[in-house]
């Protein structure tokens, strides 16, 4: 089996995402398995960006701290991770990089071509797929052209890396959870900038006119959510999209939607909390807000994709239910799922087709079928109950669209929710006896599919990017089960297989 | 639709006397001359002036405190056929949605923003508001409210309005003329209606009677400067007597919000979307 494991970094602004993004391609389309995680500190130019590209012949969900190469645009990245390169491992940096610039006489940035030139050649593959991608990426460029060109002379072929197979699709979470919801025929996207959630403004934002689609950047959260559920009043199908804090400003109109009975799809990428928190890390610890978010009760959709194909089907199913059950869906993703990039050789969409319509009235206060104000009591009553059915009604139907999923087989239990599916897959085979339960849908509660799981488990573990565990809250409030062993990280950082398996093995 | 059609067999619970009486008779005359009952789509925030959400028998939107301009904002964007008519309250506007209001002035969407103003939190029973006069005692301000009123026609203009009036509810044919010119124009139209509570602020009425004018015909509306200037003759403050302009300060013809928006055509719900999922993923191969 064929494993490298790449780290790329420079200061901020030097290139490291973009070049990691094009060596992770260039691999996809010879047919090879990528993961590539990303980690910034929130600046724009300076401080020290890193990304870690994990290339296997057989599929990978996630990275390692353990690496095959360091491809360095400054010392800093080397003096940084040095300690974790691999016995026999190699470093490319600024002494190969610099006089090659030098002699081009170009700006700094071509640093990045040099070491992709250097880093083909070494493993021999052909200049020609190299150059043609390169030139898909940046634009016909004849000193990035010369750069690459150079770097490939710096070196022999020390390795020969094959085509394996057909191109692979190389995509991240956030342009899944884009490409979803242009599938699912989103005809509104509106969004205040918050990092992790800002990849999808962008990326629906370049694409609207193509797609028929309109996004529009409004004065703030309060006012992004308001739009939206005045236009999906008149049949429009909306998508908001932000981090917990921009969620945190929603709230009350999340509570309008339920009300109203207004379908409406929000996009919740965490990071790192309480507060501003650490806004370029990653964190799962919105669980219970993302489901309790808003006064009243109101039935309400959530779900949590654990990768890219998931996103995209998610995404979907998020628009057909809630316009369906004229209530709001959230998708709970986090940095981790949004900005690192997964591999699949085909990428498969919902059958469902979400249908919306223009209503005639829409009432935040009580009231009755026509949507007059009421407010005496027996018709105060049958307006909360007419709402409250929903949520068997839709615990019904979530059944036919795989609200759990297991994966392996075991005595022994992980559970988890969205991002880290990764990191649990690739550790799934260093543990012996162990199964997964990924819980995709978190309202309504998959409560009976999960409850069989524990209670035909012998040792339970709950893996989740949080200081306390919520999923395990929600699973007692849910099943009454209490699950004791919690594999937590709340670091900002997201969990690699190894943490996983030192966790459990201990 | 004849004047009674617009009106629903909802009971009406304004207080007898209400002045808001006079702002439905207004709003309906205006929509039923103008002939857009069936295109029309009302948005309502929380308060007194929300009520009429069950009054008019048009589309309705009974939205959120504060929030009426976004909601208002986000009907036209989903249905740019639609004439849309939002009505707030001047806490509504002024104080929890006031962000809204300066940035939908900017926008100039094909709106129209009636602000039942009557100085006054009515439905809470009586707290002041952004524009409630310097002195006024209420449950919350015993001891009297220490802060200037806020001119909502000055920030109106100074952050972009495209038309910006004053009417009196008093008034009832003049303010329905207003509004007809609002809904008529094309951009953000934005109308302070004084609505006197007669509950929580009734001294404004002898006041206002006293001192409202209509402006007159020679009112460059087109110049800026004129219209700031007219829009200071009054402060909202009722130390002493002050004329009190009604009618249209300033009107203009900046492009609106949905020329800029090409995908704007049509209602988003009359699309019918060919959708290949291979094609939207192709660029990731």
């Amino acid at each position: 089996m064929m494993k490298k494991t790449i780290l790329i970094g420079g200061e901020a602004g030097l290139g490291s995402n973009v070049t990691s993004h094009l060596i992770g391609k260039i691999f996809c389309s010879l047919g090879y398995h990528v993961f590539n995680y990303r980690d910034y500190p929130s600046l724009i130019k300076g401080g020290h960006n890193f990304n870690v590209l994990k290339i296997s012949d057989k599929p990978v969900h996630s990275h390692e701290h353990y690496y095959d190469f360091i491809l360095a645009l400054d010392q800093k990245t080397i003096n940084i991770h040095k300690k974790s390169l691999k016995r026999g491992g190699v470093i490319f940096g600024t002494k190969e990089t610099g006089p090659v610039v030098k002699k081009l006489g170009g700006p700094q940035i071509l640093a990045n071509d040099v070491l992709i030139g250097l880093f083909f050649r070494y493993f021999g593959v052909d200049s020609s797929t190299i150059l043609a991608l390169a030139e898909k990426t940046f634009g016909k460029n004849d000193l990035i052209r010369k750069a690459i060109e150079q770097g490939y002379s710096l070196t022999e072929v020390k390795e020969k890396i094959k085509k394996i197979g057909k191109p692979n699709y190389f995509i991240s979470g956030n342009e899944a959870i884009g490409a979803g919801a242009i599938a699912a025929g989103m005809d509104i996207y509106l969004a205040y900038p918050m990092t992790p959630a800002t990849p999808v403004l962008h990326f629906l934002a370049k694409r609207q006119i193509e797609n028929n689609i309109l996004v529009f950047q409004p004065e703030n959260e309060i006012a992004t959510i308001n739009m939206a559920l005045g236009a999906s009043f008149t049949g429009a199908k909306v998508m908001v999209g932000s981090s917990g804090g921009g969620f945190a400003l929603m709230t009350e109109a999340i509570s309008l939607a339920g009300m109203a009975e207004l379908p409406l799809v929000i996009y919740l990428a965490q990071r790192t909390a309480p507060s501003t928190g650490v806004p370029t890390y990653t964190a799962q610890s919105d669980l219970k807000f993302a489901l309790n978010a808003g006064h009243g009760e109101f039935a309400r959709i959530v779900s949590a994709p654990g990768d890219a194909q998931e996103a995209i089907i998610r995404t979907q199913e998020a628009f057909y239910l809630s316009c369906k059950y004229r209530t709001p869906a959230i998708i709970l993703g986090d940095k981790h799922l949004g900005e690192s990039n997964y591999t699949s050789s085909q990428l498969k969409g919902s059958k469902l087709k979400p249908v919306s319509y223009p209503v005639g009235r829409a009432s935040s206060y009580e009231h009755n079928r026509m949507g007059h104000t009421v407010e005496d009591a027996e018709r105060v009553a049958r307006g909360q109950e007419k709402r409250l059915k929903k949520i068997p009604r839709l615990a019904r139907e979530m059944q036919k669209i795989n609200p759990v999923s297991v994966f392996g087989k075991g005595k022994n239990l992980i559970i988890g929710h969205g991002s880290t599916k990764g990191a649990v897959l690739d550790a799934l085979s260093e543990l012996k006896n162990f199964k997964f339960l990924q819980i995709s849908y978190l309202s309504p509660f998959p409560k009976k599919s999960v409850a069989r799981e524990i209670k035909k488990s012998q040792k339970v573990f709950l893996v989740e990017n949080s200081a306390t565990g919520l999923l395990a809250d929600v699973i007692a409030e849910q099943t009454g089960l209490l699950i004791k062993n919690k594999v937590l990280k709340y670091d900002g950082r997201p969990f690699v297989p190894q943490d996983i398996i030192k966790a459990i093995k201990k | 639709m004849k004047k009674e059609a617009l009106l629903t067999k909802e009971k009406n619970t304004w207080c007898s006397g209400c002045t808001n009486f006079a702002v439905l008779r207004a709003v309906k005359e205006a929509i039923s001359e103008l002939r857009l009952a069936k295109n029309t789509s009302i948005v309502t925030g929380i308060g007194c002036h929300a009520k009429i959400y069950d009054y008019l028998n048009l589309r309705a939107f009974y939205g959120l405190h504060g929030r009426v301009l976004p909601i208002a904002f986000g009907v036209k964007l989903g249905n740019p056929d639609l004439n849309v008519i939002g009505f707030g309250g001047d806490g509504d506007t002024y104080a929890e949605g006031m962000e809204h209001f300066v940035h939908n002035c900017r926008y100039n969407a094909d709106l129209t923003m009636l602000v039942h103003n009557n100085q006054v939190f009515s439905l809470t029973t009586g707290q002041f508001t952004p524009t409630t006069e310097k002195g006024f005692k209420g449950a919350s301000s015993p001891l009297g409210v220490n802060e200037i009123p806020l001119n909502p026609l000055v920030l109106a203009l100074a952050a972009g309005a495209t038309f910006v009036a004053r009417g009196y509810a008093l008034e009832t044919s003049h303010l329905k003329e207003l509004i007809k010119q609002a809904i008529s124009h094309k951009g953000f139209a934005f109308i302070d209606i004084l609505q006197p509570c007669i509950m929580y602020h009734k001294h404004s009425i002898p006041f206002l009677n006293r001192n409202v004018y209509k402006i007159s015909q020679s009112h460059k509306k087109e110049h800026f400067g004129q219209a700031m200037e007219k829009a200071r003759e009054w402060d909202y403050s009722y130390e002493k007597d002050s004329k009190v302009p009604i009618g249209v300060f300033y009107q203009s013809d900046r492009s609106s919000f949905q020329t800029q928006w090409t995908q704007l055509k049509r209602p988003w719900h009359e699309i019918d979307r060919k959708i290949n999922l291979s094609n939207i993923v192709g660029e990731f191969k």
